[in-house]
């Protein structure tokens, strides 16, 4: 690690000329980061140091984890399975909220609180398997295009553009309502969504790598005669990693957001599912009657959505330095 | 031939009517600026889009028949007891049921001046009964002598342009011969389709124009103010028709019909006063419309029944009449008429609706609520352990369709898939094309106040493909008894055998009836004295303004 800067300042005259790596001398670190004595703070390191510290971020750990599991376990949280139709009794249709049933009851007499703790899952399924796909393919298109530049540049880049044309929420409704009936809703949902969404990490992916592709370190890896494939996964990847991951996790929760919009318009998931924009779209005609049954699930998804933007923005402000 | 399609108000998906929905509010105001005497803010009507062209002979359904019966006068109305009474017709008579004769009153004009003559009436029904018009409403002349000439069916060519059984005596007399004795026929003669239309409305082409289908000339109460351009246009503006012999309003002249696509946005409409009449109020608004408007808001007896359609002819796994029957029995119809449509509808107990003669209370035995004997038939019949249930995303069913999915899994322990088609005729096309076997919902809205209107278009073997039976019922035994009460000579002896009919209908559930609709209606601090007539159309000349 050579440094052309002296790293003393200039209260120190009498410092020899040639100042050399002193393994033990107790150096503040400088940057009110604490690295491993020995190795430098790489920006993960970094990274994860301030994130620990940020309380929006704490925060919005702990509200995900919740949600992650009720997904898995929705059963832990509530006795009552809103899949039997059993639970339902319609002559208590938009009752009150109450001890046994703590959000109240909705149109059908069905209990608000246990559909809408056994909701999360599918938004969660929709949300992690969309970012997922686009993550992958936007991020394999977007080090391709990155790398080589020239035609496969040019042609994908204007593949993604008219991909960026179409309106996300008017191309999903499409997509969703064209094939309703012929998937699982839930998947169809997830390709809807994945096939608009990936031009975004695309379009990320491909800057960062233009961006890393000059440095010395690859221009030395190729020197050496790395082959394509290693430089792009070995070098740029790791270094163009960071504004995909914000992307990603913002965008975990606007897929939430989109799949609850679609639900809503009646092409996303569809009953006996059960899903946040289902439950609301089924209350709206009766809100100004019985608001609980919509208010609840219109919560649940707001914390969510906004657990996932806070998140990925505590994680862009730690991982960019520019920032700080 | 009018299925209904559901709270009226038919929009395209669910996303268009929310699109259009939001921005129904700035194009509405567009009325109270006609000239002329009287008061001439009009009276205004709540509709949804017309299907079709305004052509009589073409409308089926509820929106556009609404205009045309402002427009046009009836050969016969319908009194307190559901009986038929002459309007534009003298006399309506028979000694056979068979040959008819109909006796016009003079004094009706065309509203371009020209009288209006018996040859107006057979030339339009012999324009509607023709097979190459392709008029939806065709079907109702089916029961006049030489209607199999002018209408062969699919594929064949028509050997005549007018039905032997229609002759004009005279310029007020019209003879008319039906192929068999139909003792309901003087009923039949309100519907829509035997409008007449007069000469002008038929082109050169020999077909009516669309001049004609935007702003058509009628013999009734009111006149089109201007063509009504289906699609841009968001009013039909109509006046009192000077010449019109009959009763007319006693302090306006103007009525407005406003188009909208959603029956929320109507409702609040008529709160903010922008809305005179609304008569499809939406279950979600009932509670409001009562208490906002307490003996401005009506609830009667409406002719229209809903019942889950069960698809016999394309899937034999229901062929057992038991599993249709524990069907029938897992259904809460009483909490789902409170409930789910607040009162709205009436849970169904005779597959005769009580609003029409010919209605036996509890009639149906099946259609109680008795979970326990439902799972023990169900399971002794072994019944499908998965159903699908059909709905049209588009007419408000979504609800009550879960409700009784929800009694299904739980009374019949089996899985029910609800399953949304944008349209009705989507669920149609699918069980057409083998690509749906499941239950379907499926509603009826008569067309004239008799019993036999409820059995032979749904349930009549002859109306599979051509009429309204689209599950493909087909029962020998029914359809003889309909045949013989539609010949009998007294009205209380076809009564009998059309309730016989219903019997077997009752026995074998080829439907399963849910509800009977009411209407609900509500109207402004503006207008008083508004009723419906059995039709659910607005008695027009006894409301005032207030």
């Amino acid at each position: 690690m050579s440094n052309p800067t002296p790293p003393v300042g200039p209260g120190l005259p009498e410092a020899p000329a040639l100042v050399t790596d002193t393994v033990t001398a107790p150096a503040p670190p400088r940057h009110g980061k604490k690295a491993k004595s020995g190795k430098p703070a790489s920006l993960w390191t970094d990274a994860w140091y301030d994130l620990r510290r940020r309380p929006m971020f704490i925060l919005s750990v702990i509200i995900i984890l919740v949600l992650l599991v009720m997904s898995f376990w929705p059963s832990l949280f509530t006795a009552i399975d809103p899949f039997n139709a059993r639970t339902c009794d319609l002559a208590t249709a938009r009752q009150a909220p109450s001890a046994g049933h703590l959000f109240g009851r909705d149109n059908l007499g069905c209990d608000v609180y246990a559909k809408t703790i056994y909701g999360a899952r599918n938004s969660i399924v929709i949300g992690v398997f969309t970012t997922l796909i686009t993550t992958l393919v936007g991020g394999l298109l977007g080090i391709v295009a990155g790398y080589f530049s020239g035609a496969v540049d040019a042609v994908s880049s204007r593949l993604t553009e008219i991909f960026f044309a179409i309106p996300p929420i008017l191309g999903a409704l499409l997509i969703a309502a064209t094939f309703r009936g012929r998937a699982n809703s839930i998947l169809l949902v997830i390709i809807a969504l994945a096939v608009l969404g990936w031009p975004m990490t695309f379009r990320i992916m491909r800057a960062a790598v233009i961006t890393a592709k000059n440095q010395d370190f690859v221009v030395a890896a190729k020197a050496l005669g790395a082959s394509a494939g290693r430089i792009m996964f070995r070098h740029l990847l790791p270094n163009s990693l960071a504004p995909v991951i914000v992307v990603a996790t913002i965008n975990l929760g606007v897929f939430i957001a989109a799949e609850a919009a679609l639900s809503f318009l009646g092409v996303g998931v569809q009953s006996p599912d059960i899903s946040w924009g289902l439950m609301i779209s089924d209350a709206r005609d009766r809100f100004l009657e019985a608001p609980l049954p919509l208010v609840f699930p219109a919560v649940f998804l707001s914390i969510t959505v906004l657990a996932f933007i806070m998140m990925g923005d505590a994680v862009r402000d730690a991982l960019d330095p520019k920032l700080r | 031939m009018r299925v209904t399609k559901g709270a009226k108000i038919v929009a395209g998906t669910a996303l268009l009517a929310l699109a259009v929905a939001a921005c129904g509010g700035g194009a509405s105001d567009s009325g109270g600026t006609a000239a002329g005497g009287g008061d001439t803010t009009p009276v205004r009507m709540e509709i949804g889009e017309p299907q079709e062209l305004l052509n009589p002979l073409n409308t089926t359904e509820t929106e556009g028949s609404e205009v045309l019966a402002a427009i046009f006068e009836p050969l016969v109305e319908y009194d307190e007891n559901k009986q038929p009474v002459e309007a534009a017709a003298e006399s309506i008579t028979t000694t056979d049921s068979k040959v008819w004769t109909i006796k016009l009153k003079s004094g009706y004009t065309w509203q371009d001046g020209t009288a209006v003559t018996a040859a107006d009436y057979a030339r339009s029904w012999n324009y509607g009964a023709n097979q190459e018009n392709a008029m939806g409403a065709s079907a109702f002349f089916s029961r006049i002598d030489g209607y199999a000439d002018v209408h062969p069916g699919e594929g064949k060519t028509p050997t005549s342009k007018e039905m032997k059984g229609l002759k004009v005596v005279d310029d007020l007399t019209l003879e008319v011969t039906l192929a068999a004795p139909f003792s309901q026929f003087k009923t039949m003669l309100g519907y829509t389709a035997f409008y007449p239309l007069p000469a002008s409305a038929i082109g050169p082409d020999g077909q009516v124009t669309q001049a004609y289908g935007e702003q058509p000339i009628g013999q009734g109460l009111f006149k089109m103010d201007k063509p009504y351009k289906k699609g841009t246009d968001t009013t039909v503006d109509l006046t009192v028709y000077d010449k019109y012999p009959g009763t007319k309003p006693k302090n306006w002249t103007k009525l407005q019909f406003k188009v909208y696509t959603s029956s929320e946005t109507a409702f609040n409409d008529l709160q903010a006063e922008n809305l005179d009449i609304h008569d499809s109020l939406p279950p979600s608004t009932i509670a409001t419309a009562k208490s906002t408007f307490g003996d401005r808001y009506h609830d009667e007896p409406d002719a229209a029944v809903g019942y889950i359609g069960v698809p016999l002819r394309y899937n034999p796994e229901f062929d057992n009449p038991e599993i249709r029957k524990a069907i029938s029995l897992a259904i809460d119809r009483k909490t789902i008429a409170e409930t789910v449509f607040s009162g709205t509808r009436a849970p169904a107990d005779d597959f005769i609706n009580p609003a029409i003669p010919g209605y036996r209370q509890g009639a149906c035995t099946a259609c109680t609520y008795n979970p326990a004997e439902a799972k023990s038939l169900y399971e002794k019949a072994n019944g499908p352990k998965t159903i699908e249930l059909g709905y049209n995303a588009d007419g408000g069913h979504k609800e009550w369709i879960e409700a009784v999915a929800n009694n299904l899994r739980s009374n019949l322990g089996i899985n029910v898939n609800p399953k949304p088609f944008e349209k009705f005729q989507g669920i149609l096309d699918a069980l057409d094309a083998k690509e749906y076997k499941g239950l379907f919902r499926m509603g009826w809205s008569i067309d004239y106040p008799s019993a036999e209107n409820y059995l032979t278009p749904i349930f009549g073997t002859g109306s599979i493909g051509t009429g309204s039976n689209y599950g493909g019922y087909s029962n020998k035994e029914f359809d003889d008894l309909v045949a013989k009460g539609d010949q009998a000579l007294d009205a209380a002896e076809g009564l009998k055998l059309y309730q016989q009919a219903d019997d077997i209908l009752v026995k074998d559930l080829p439907y399963i009836p849910v509800y009977f609709y009411r209407s609900n209606f509500a109207y402004s601090t503006k207008v008083k004295n508004v009723t419906l007539n059995l039709l659910n159309q607005v008695n027009w000349s006894q409301i005032e303004k207030a």
